[in-house]
């Protein structure tokens, strides 16, 4: 069996790569994408804890789940803002959306 | 109903002054009928009350009755709302409950047309119901909350006309005097508090006889009731603000200032009486010695004072410090007997002096003379009013006076015995100025004497009950007249504090005083009759002593040059303090810092996205580190 550390190694890579992607990115839509990175991270985390630590119970499993639902409801959510955002000043970079400051 | 209804005596006023307060200027004439209604139907429900103290006053240890409810109730702390009816409460009942009465009626007349008529007899409400729950109140704070109401109301009508300015002033002055007593009444009642752990005032007396209290702690919480007593009653050093109440409509000066509210120190002093009597015979020795300074220079300042309402408001001091002295003698007796008689003959007086401002609107003794043509009706009952103040036999004063000469007599040394004695002389003397120059002679101001007559009969029949009262009230002290009217004997076989007195007229003291009060009339009317020479050259002669008593010995100017110098100063210093240390430094100093720094981090905020995930990003990583170094 593969030892838990390969795994938990894995998702630490994931959530390293979606954290440089969120905060190196300008892209509205790469932020997004980056984002999603980050939580399958997460998932992973907690199916192999799961696997590993109670096997036979489904705690773990049916966060995972949940993490994926909420990630799908966030794009979701997420993309429309973009859209808006897109519209009104013909751009998704990041830096030039700061209207919401002093 | 009986002693367990009593609590409906204040109640009654009270409602009154909660309906006229909301709904009093809808109401047909402003509401009047509702407070005379609301006092008549007090003075109605005293009589059932004291029959059933009359049928239970023979119990071996009668202790009165009344009614009581938890008022606040924590684990071991327990305060009563509790009503209490005694023989002292059911006196001090009968004058409040009727004079309150007759001047309220007469106030139908007299405050006619008054732009505020309506919030007069509201205010009048307010003062009946405080001043009958300072009667019955069985606990001190009860008594201490009902004692400011009429502090209060009284500030209310003295500053009735507050657009005059020398009426604003006088009530804060009247406000503020009192207060000054009041702090050293409410220290008296928390020391009586903290040894006994009860307001309750019979368990305070309870815990006294038990020897609860050391005798010098007793003496100092005695004498801080006494402060008290001294700034409501008008005594030396505190009786400055009242010849300025005059300053309120007439019928305010008769209830308040003259027939039940400056009598409260009084009553309280009678009320509290055990202990003054348990503490050193010191207290008793100061009662009387303020008491006696009140007495004279009250009366030496009566006979210089130009106006006819500060006379009588001199004579009401004399009369205060009379009562007090009767208490410093021991006599609860005498002191409520006088108290009983003067409530109807001093509100006689003023309600007099009433109808002579009203006919002629003036208050001047000089502007006045020769009304009695004019006035007959309040010149006669005007006349039974001085002669009874002056103690004339068979007036109600003159039993009452008599009591009090007989105690200190009795009890005191003759020094306080012969000032006694003098002061009934001068008395008499101010009171025949008073009367001879206002009724006798010729008129000095032609046209208000061509208008003057007496008033209408919604204010001369409360006069003339008032007077038939000041005729008879002093027959009270009889054991016959007693017993015929259901009393266990003569007043003092009904109050009284430990052993009933038997009614007793030693005739010297009688006659001296008689000698005394006549000879004072006797001088009155030769000295200012007609044009009044000899008093004009007495007072040429004794310039001095004549300009030392109208400047009220310097008292007024004493008291304004320690406000002005002390008061004042210490003032400008603390608001110095205040101004620049709490106000600029502190409050407005903590409040700028606040703004400096809101205004320095509210850059923080970019509204750049890559900024806050660095934020974040670099907040979860220092959480993260801390956690680490924490568990490992």
């Amino acid at each position: 069996m593969i030892p838990i550390n390969h795994f938990l190694v894995l998702s630490t890579i994931l959530f390293s790569l979606g954290m440089y992607g969120v905060l190196a990115r300008r892209s509205a839509v790469l932020i997004i994408m980056s984002i999603e990175l980050m939580l399958q991270a997460v998932s992973i985390n907690f199916i192999a804890f799961a696997v590993y630590l109670s096997p036979g119970e489904f705690r773990g499993l049916i966060f995972a789940i949940f993490v994926i639902t909420i990630a799908a409801a966030e794009v979701g959510l997420a993309l429309a803002i973009i859209l808006r955002i897109f519209r009104n000043k013909a751009t998704a970079n990041v830096d030039e959306v700061d209207i919401m400051r002093w | 109903m009986g002693m367990d209804d009593v609590w409906l005596i204040p109640a009654i006023p009270a409602a009154a002054f909660a309906i006229l307060l909301l709904v009093g200027k809808y109401l047909p004439r402003r509401g009047d009928w509702l407070a005379i209604g609301a006092i008549a139907a007090s003075f109605v429900i005293f009589f059932p009350v004291l029959i059933d103290l009359l049928d239970k006053v023979d119990a071996p240890d009668f202790a009165g009755g009344g009614r009581g409810w938890d008022w606040v109730s924590f684990d071991d702390f327990r305060l009563r709302l509790g009503f209490h009816v005694d023989q002292l409460a059911i006196v001090m009942l009968a004058v409040v409950s009727f004079v309150a009465l007759m001047v309220q009626v007469y106030s139908v007349g007299y405050m006619r047309g008054d732009p505020r008529y309506g919030w007069y007899f509201t205010a009048m409400s307010l003062f009946a119901a405080s001043m009958l729950t300072l009667v019955l109140a069985d606990n001190l704070l009860l008594l201490y909350a009902a004692w400011e109401g009429v502090g209060f109301c009284s500030y209310l009508l003295i500053g009735f006309w507050h657009e005059r300015r020398s009426a604003a002033e006088a009530a804060k002055k009247a406000f503020i005097t009192t207060r000054i007593g009041d702090v050293g009444f409410l220290i008296g009642i928390i020391l009586l508090w903290r040894e006994a752990g009860t307001f309750d005032i019979s368990e305070i007396f309870h815990f006294a006889e038990e020897g609860g209290y050391s005798a010098e702690y007793l003496t100092m919480a005695v004498l801080f009731l006494f402060a008290g007593a001294a700034g409501k009653s008008a005594q030396f050093p505190l009786h400055v603000w009242l010849p300025d109440a005059m300053e309120g409509p007439t019928p305010v000066s008769a209830l308040i200032h003259a027939a039940t509210m400056v009598v409260a120190g009084v009553y309280m002093v009678a009320r509290m009486f055990p202990l003054f009597e348990l503490a050193d015979p010191v207290a008793l020795n100061v009662v009387t010695a303020l008491g006696l300074t009140t007495v004279i220079m009250s009366a030496t300042m009566g006979l210089a004072a130009s106006d006819i309402k500060r006379v009588i408001a001199y004579s009401t001091i004399n009369s205060l410090g009379l009562m007090m002295v009767a208490l410093g003698s021991g006599s609860v007796t005498a002191a409520l007997l006088y108290l009983f008689a003067h409530g109807f003959f001093k509100a006689l007086l003023f309600l007099g002096a009433g109808s002579v401002i009203h006919a002629t609107e003036r208050q001047e003794v000089a502007d006045l003379g020769g009304l009695a043509s004019k006035m007959p009706v309040t010149a006669a009952v005007f006349a039974i009013g001085t002669l009874s103040m002056a103690g004339i036999v068979p007036l109600a004063g003159f039993w009452a006076k008599d009591e009090i000469l007989n105690v200190s007599g009795d009890h005191q040394n003759w020094g306080v015995y012969a000032l006694m004695m003098l002061s009934v002389f001068i008395t008499a003397l101010y009171m025949t100025r008073l009367y001879v120059r206002t009724f006798t002679g010729r008129p000095r101001d032609h046209h208000a004497h061509e208008h003057a007559h007496d008033a209408e009969p919604v204010m001369t029949v409360p006069l003339l009950l008032l007077a038939a009262l000041t005729l008879v009230a002093g027959f009270v002290a009889f054991d016959g007249v007693g017993e015929a009217l259901g009393f266990p004997g003569g007043f003092g076989k009904f109050v009284f504090f430990e052993e009933p007195e038997a009614f007793h007229f030693p005739w010297d003291v009688a006659i001296i005083s008689t000698i005394a009060a006549l000879a004072g009339i006797t001088v009155g009317v030769y000295a200012w009759s007609g044009e009044a020479r000899p008093a004009r050259r007495a007072a040429e002669a004794l310039r001095p002593a004549y300009l030392t008593l109208a400047n009220k010995y310097y008292m007024d100017d004493l008291y304004q040059w320690v406000i002005n110098r002390v008061v004042l100063t210490a003032g400008a210093v603390i608001a110095w303090f205040d101004r620049n240390v709490v106000n600029d430094t502190a409050v407005d100093g903590s409040a700028g810092l606040g703004v400096f720094s809101g205004f320095q981090m509210k850059f923080l905020e970019t509204g750049k996205l890559p900024n806050y995930a660095l934020g974040i990003s670099l907040g979860v990583i220092v959480i993260a580190i801390v956690f680490m170094v924490v568990r490992v």
